[in-house]
């Protein structure tokens, strides 16, 4: 049996930051129950780590986003294609690409509506994530639209780019709704 | 390369927690089962190659190496596989060219998974964790932080399909997902054996347009083994081996926007060319007795009907409505239930399909036995937006009526 039962969840707590409540509800049979010896044992456990992470040579397009409301693309300097998401080298020719600023506008390619998500989306569900093709981009992003009806969703749905107003210069600093929702 | 048998399986059951077992202790007993089921001893084996996907479901990383040391390998050459929902399958075909290529006789190839230790206090169920764990595979800086599940990974590619041919309809999916289910009623490792309707199917929760419920494989905990060995030793333990007699990988582009043709599962269309030229299989529908295919979610199955040329492009949903991909039909699809019905022990899952085929073409099958069943395809898919596919062909070798494309009569060479 567990020595001491209220500390050992404040430590649970501290550990996986989780309130002290939930993790009493899971562990209810250990902490109050009466176990046999050799049944089997859970323990509350958590993996995280913290970075500082680098967007190397597409930083730029992250900057446009935050400081400009902006979207770029980059384009090869051999071929011509027009990445996005951008990319600093292209896959094809093995050359370097050139920034070049896209429209506004975009269109479905594909998408699907997701109404069973994980822990990370509570709240947002259901949300349509689709490939769109951007304006002036030769390949598609996936991106977020947002819809007054989930349902109204289409291939080949016009859209247009908003963008959030405390932008953090990172992907869900902007998304699509359809041309007609937009404002 | 050299002929390569399976000579043993070993599979645990597929449920939805093992919490009486660790990763370790699971991978041991499928060992054990494998080793039994080949007449061999640990010491016989020359080398494993271990199939584990999600770090953050085995609650740890480079799981392989405690694996090796639990299950009694030691100082065995080894490597650890990982390739998403493709890691069982891509776990064979290593093993298989370590075998082939002269390197061992004897190769064990191991799938575990955990995958329901993770666990959401705030539901008091581990999927949302289960599925954020799995979210890490997906672009990190373009296409986790949209909420791409696995699930609407599958859906987009599927939905520009449906867009393009009008199918597969919600209907034909409801199928699937009933033949799967009932098809592991008669697998007794099976997580999910059920005698559902099309209804069923249909009014069950959405889950991911146009995915409900029961159009969803369960993730599962499990491990399978199977032993793989030369023709010469296998020949030597074995009376009527299963032989690995084509073998295909690609990895299709993982940003699938860059992608030219949205509506075919591509890397399945070239892993199945190269698999089907190695086995010398010209038309797969008439050649093959069987498929066990990566069953992810129903859509997927039809969609990979037709990467595999089972029928033209948009001619999948036809094949589960006029029966010929069920037990009796022309071409049974998963008689072991598939992900849908036997379950999705990740790393676990394409050792498990293998081992399957190999059942079936040994006529050890039990009641999901095929009848006369004598080459079969396995299809293990993984990445983003089905971005790899490993397929196998596996096979008997007909040695009464001496006609058949037997394995040994073939020139596997490249």
């Amino acid at each position: 049996m567990i020595p001491n039962k209220e500390k050992w969840l404040e430590e649970a707590s501290k550990k996986i930051k989780v309130p002290k409540e939930f993790i009493e509800k899971a562990f209810k049979d250990e902490l109050y129950g009466n176990p046999p010896i050799d049944a089997p044992l859970e323990i509350p456990d958590i993996m995280d780590i913290t970075y500082k992470y680098t967007y190397g040579g597409i930083s730029r397009f992250f900057r446009e986003i935050r400081d400009n409301k902006q979207l770029y693309g980059t384009r090869c300097t051999r071929c011509g294609k027009v990445w996005l998401p951008p990319r600093s080298n292209c896959n094809e020719c093995y050359a370097p690409t050139e920034w070049v600023k896209l429209g506004d506008g975009a269109e479905i390619v594909t998408y699907t509506i997701v109404y069973y998500a994980t822990s990370a989306f509570y709240g947002k569900t259901p949300y349509v994530c689709a490939f769109v093709k951007v304006d002036g981009a030769d390949t598609l992003i996936m991106q977020n639209v947002f819809l007054k009806d989930v349902k109204n969703a289409k291939v080949g749905m016009r859209l247009k780019v908003q963008f959030k107003e405390d932008r953090n210069g990172d992907m869900g600093d902007f998304w699509f709704v359809p041309v007609e929702e937009a404002v | 390369m050299k002929k390569v048998g399976i000579i043993g399986v070993g599979t645990t059951q597929f449920k939805a927690r093992w919490i009486e077992k660790t990763y370790y202790e699971l991978a041991f007993d499928a060992a054990k089962l494998a080793l039994e089921d080949a007449g061999i001893d640990k010491k016989e084996v020359g080398a494993v190659v271990y199939g584990i996907y999600n770090e953050f479901f085995e609650r740890q990383f480079m799981p392989d190496v405690y694996i090796h040391n639990y299950i009694g390998m030691g100082l065995k050459p080894s490597v650890r596989v990982a390739t998403g929902g493709a890691t069982g399958g891509a776990a064979v075909f290593v093993g298989w060219s370590w075998v082939a290529s002269g390197l061992y006789d004897i190769v064990m190839v191991l799938g575990v998974e955990k995958a329901t230790d993770n666990y959401n206090y705030f539901v008091g169920h581990p999927t949302p964790e289960t599925l954020k764990a799995i979210l890490f595979s997906g672009d990190m800086t373009f296409e986790t932080p949209m909420g791409l599940t696995a699930a609407a990974s599958y859906a987009l590619p599927l939905i520009a399909h449906i867009n393009k041919y009008g199918t597969p309809t919600e209907r034909q999916m409801a199928m699937v997902s009933v033949k799967n289910h009932k098809n592991a009623m008669n697998n007794p490792i099976a997580q999910s054996p059920k005698l559902l309707t099309v209804e069923d199917v249909l009014n069950s929760k959405m889950i991911t347009y146009p995915f409900k419920f029961y159009d969803n494989c369960l993730y599962s905990e499990g491990a399978s083994a199977i032993i793989l060995a030369s023709e010469k030793v296998a020949n030597a333990l074995s009376d009527n081996p299963a032989w690995i007699t084509g073998v295909g990988l690609s990895l299709d582009k993982a940003f699938a926007g860059e992608r030219e043709d949205m509506t075919i599962f591509t890397s399945s269309l070239y892993a199945g060319r190269d698999a089907y030229k190695m086995a010398g299989i010209k038309n797969p529908r008439k050649e093959l007795d069987f498929a066990e295919l990566h069953d992810a979610f129903t859509g997927a199955e039809i969609l990979s009907y037709e990467a595999f040329n089972f029928c033209e492009p948009g001619d999948g949903g036809r094949l589960i409505e006029e029966g010929i991909v069920e037990m009796d039909g022309e071409l049974p699809v998963s008689p072991s239930g598939g992900l849908i019905g036997c379950g999705h022990a990740v790393g676990a899952t394409g050792v498990m399909q293998t081992g399957e085929a190999a059942l079936q073409v040994q006529h050890r099958a039990g009641k999901r036995q095929v009848k006369n069943a004598r080459v079969g395809l396995v299809q293990s898919i993984g990445g983003p937006a089905t971005a790899w596919t490993v397929a196998l062909i596996v096979e008997r070798e007909d040695k009464i009526r001496g006609k058949g494309r037997g394995a040994g009569k073939k020139k596997t060479k490249k």
